[in-house]
């Protein structure tokens, strides 16, 4: 027992002491040499935003995924994300102490990337930050968590609720809130409004965007050029986290030449491709465990997901409120099912689908809510679709025998 | 004597006397944060979406990691127990409703049916939002049902339901004051006959069985007074059970209880005025500030001195759940004990909750002898 404390204060330390970073990165690159060269990209990135996040030289903002970070870049502060904490630690195989840890104080029904992460910043893990911004859309959890978060932390708590219809009005109501959040934010933190600071993340968000069309356009390709675990996991990540950064150019850059070298040569990412599969839900599994590898086995490649799916219009960088106005209300998680129904069937469409899959992260309401739904459109277009419960950072709710049950008989049902 | 059996003869005799008045539309909603009075206004019944008991069916199409209240309510109206209704209005209250409002056009497809955008924020600019809303509601409810919802109707409806508010401040008021004549089940039993009958069939009842209440024996209860808050439940089981365990239930702050507005105060802009009285009432847990929730909290512990709070949420109902630990912090620092209870939506309390309510009551004695 004390030598498991001595260890997490060890870490805890680790954590803490920003030259772990710089230190760090050429031990990384090394083992991520056979890696492609975006995965590393996404590396550097991690171990510098928690170089800066750890260092404190500039204000920390923390922002749960759905919060654009472009508003973060655009302030000069440093972004820090919870949740992607969460899925790291998940995917270090570490999740099952802070997980625990979160337990004594909230439910085990509810999301384990929050109870992850509130078992992180209980354990003293986190950085600490001078404000706390979370956005309501797409998910409930993040203002009552966050408003926790900030009252641990004693630091203030603002939040961005945007409307669930698109209309004038709601457009209105949007713009005003970033407004009045960005003022409120620079001045809790002491943070001059610089309008040419903002413009450049806008500007820097449009570029990556631009790589975003190109990387979607290819992965239309077959065989599947690029695979969906990836699109999941650090793809995903800078897609939530990096953009509105150079960081986002430089990763997506690499990433459009990785794939399109291998469409070039038509290789795909499988040894044999016999089916594309569609990944719905923004997430899957961190921790390890065999859910590609059955989909590897079987040859069913997963070509697109769901999270990758660029909703949002190319911003106007001399109008950053509006532009990040309408990023969040083009959201096609938010609104009606409709939207979203209509977004699976262009991907179904756009990416050859054979087969979709709606990974149901437990403690998920918004995506977990909507499967059934889901699940009839595609029955209407005899597209077979799998509905697979799980979790994605928290282990203990990960079954092993009926994952694979149920994958098998879903590629057994396409064949 | 029996209040609650008394009411329910005053109010049957009262609908009786007026069957002849409701002949418009009903239309089903779910959140209290709905301004009932527009419905009113336009001579539509609302009707209060509270199913009895939970329904298998809502399983098939909702995951099973979904608030059991909506389940509850989209089984009863796959088996058609809604099919009264002339079409259904949902708020943007949660992730649950959304999914709720997808899974009933989706399957029972009402013929009118509305959602309605609902800030988590009470700002100048949330307020003129919500009002535009309400505003879009009401031409939405004047084209498909063809009728006209004048700012006189409006006005009176508003005036109707100030009456009932008036009614309700009373009637809660009878807690608290020492002996109370009425048990906190008692209220909420009539209480929820609100949301099934008409507001002018209801006030008239209310009216007359307040002037009558004197009436009734005091009912002498001593036991440790408690305060329940949280989220939606089924009936009032959980607060009958509390009574039927020897303690007091002084207040009940949830949207089946006490939870409800002062007085709208009109202006010009009735539609104005409605939007600002909703978004300030007393607050859900599914609204931003949770500080403000805490106060209210605070205000109402010490109001009606009770000695501990029993914080209750439905399994899967996230803003409860995630606000409980802020709650929790609070009260610990103000040295008040809390029980907190997460529960199914099926209106009966088991053996486990049974037993940890007998425990809690324990400790709130022993410490009241301390």
């Amino acid at each position: 027992m004390r030598e498991n404390k001595f260890r997490i204060k060890l870490l805890r330390w680790f954590l803490h002491l920003p030259a772990t970073y710089p230190v760090m990165r050429p031990f990384l690159d090394l083992l991520n040499l056979k890696e492609n060269p975006a995965f590393r990209i996404w590396v550097q990135f991690l171990l510098d935003i928690m170089r800066q996040a750890y260092a404190h030289k500039r204000p920390v903002i923390w922002m749960n995924s759905f919060v654009p970070s472009e508003m973060a870049y655009g302030m000069g502060a440093i972004p820090f994300f919870p949740e992607l904490m969460a899925s790291l630690t998940s995917y270090m195989g570490w999740s099952h102490r802070p997980i625990a840890k979160a337990d004594s104080r909230l439910s085990t029904d509810l999301c384990s990337f929050y109870r992850c992460a509130l078992g992180l910043a209980l354990e003293g893990f986190l950085p600490k930050p001078d404000l706390i911004l979370s956005s309501s859309h797409l998910c409930d959890g993040a203002n009552k968590l966050f408003h926790y978060f900030s009252k641990t932390y004693k630091c203030p708590h603002l939040m961005l609720d945007p409307p669930y219809h698109e209309s004038s009005s709601s457009h209105q109501y949007m713009k005003e809130q970033i407004k009045e959040t960005v003022e409120n934010a620079c001045h809790l933190l002491h943070l001059p409004i610089h309008r040419e600071r903002f413009s450049s993340a806008i500007n820097l968000s449009n570029q990556a965007r631009q790589y975003m069309v190109k990387i979607n356009g290819l992965r239309r390709s077959i065989p599947s050029p690029f695979p969906g675990s990836e699109g999941l996991s650090y793809l995903a990540g800078m897609n939530f986290y990096s953009i509105g950064s150079p960081w986002a150019i430089q990763f997506y850059q690499s990433l459009y030449h990785f794939i399109q070298n291998r469409v070039s040569k038509q290789k795909g990412y499988l040894p044999r491709e016999k089916f594309r599969l569609l990944w719905l839900h923004h997430v899957r599994p961190y921790y390890k465990n065999e859910i590609f590898h059955i989909l590897n086995e079987r040859e069913a490649a997963v070509s697109f997901e769901e999270s990758n799916y660029l909703y949002w219009p190319s911003l106007d960088p001399y109008k950053p409120y509006e532009s990040l106005t309408h990023k969040i209300l083009s959201n096609v998680w938010a609104g009606p099912i409709e939207r979203r129904v209509k977004a699976i069937e262009e991907m179904v469409q756009n990416y050859s689908i054979d087969g979709v899959i709606h990974f149901s992260h437990w403690g998920c309401r918004q995506s977990c809510g909507g499967a059934a739904v889901i699940g009839e459109w595609l029955k209407e277009k005899n597209i077979p679709y799998l509905i697979l419960p799980g979790d994605c950072t928290d282990p203990n709710n990960y079954s092993q025998g009926q994952t694979r049950t149920r994958l098998e008989a879903f590629i057994e049902m396409m064949e | 004597m029996n209040p609650i059996l008394d009411f329910k003869k005053i109010i049957h005799e009262e609908k009786r006397r007026t069957s002849n008045l409701q002949e418009g539309p009903v239309i089903g909603w779910t959140c209290t944060y709905l301004p009932l009075e527009i419905l009113e206004g336009a001579g539509i019944s609302p009707w209060r979406i509270l199913p009895e008991t939970s329904s298998d069916k809502g399983d098939a199409y909702l995951d099973p990691n979904f608030c059991p209240f909506i389940k509850a309510s989209l089984g009863k109206a796959l088996e058609g127990g809604y099919s009264f209704l002339s079409g259904i209005i949902i708020l943007n209250s949660c992730d649950g409703m959304r999914r709720l409002y997808d899974a009933w056009r989706f399957y029972c497809h009402p013929s009118f049916s509305y959602f309605l955008d609902l800030p988590r924020m009470v700002t100048p600019s949330s307020i003129a939002f919500f009002r535009d809303g309400l505003k879009d509601l009401i031409k939405q409810i004047e084209d498909h049902f063809r009728l006209k919802i004048s700012e006189d109707g409006l006005i009176n409806a508003i005036e109707g339901a100030n009456t009932t508010r008036t009614y309700l401040k009373r009637l809660f008021s009878l807690q608290g004051r020492g002996d109370p004549p009425l048990m906190q089940s008692d209220i909420l039993e009539i209480v929820s006959e609100g949301w099934k009958n008409p507001r002018r069939v209801f006030n008239k009842s209310l009216n007359i069985f307040l002037q009558g209440l004197e009436t009734y024996p005091p009912t002498h209860l001593e036991g440790p007074r408690v305060m329940i808050t949280g989220s939606l439940m089924e009936g009032s089981a959980l607060i009958h059970l509390i009574e039927e365990l020897g303690g007091q239930v002084v207040s009940s702050e949830l949207c089946v209880g006490n939870r409800i507005i002062d007085q709208i105060v009109l202006d010009s802009d009735p539609l104005g005025s409605l939007s600002k009285a909703y978004l300030e009432k007393t607050s859900c847990a599914r609204m931003y500030d949770t500080e403000q929730r805490i106060g209210h909290l605070k205000q109402e512990l010490e109001r009606t001195q009770a000695q501990g709070l029993i914080y209750f949420s439905l399994k899967f109902c996230d803003p409860y759940l995630y606000e409980a630990p802020a709650i929790e912090e609070t009260l610990r620092q103000m040295g008040m004990p809390m029980l907190f209870i997460e529960g199914e939506y099926t209106g009966k309390m088991g053996g486990g909750i049974r037993t940890r309510v007998q425990a809690f009551l324990e400790v709130l004695e022993r410490d009241a002898r301390k």
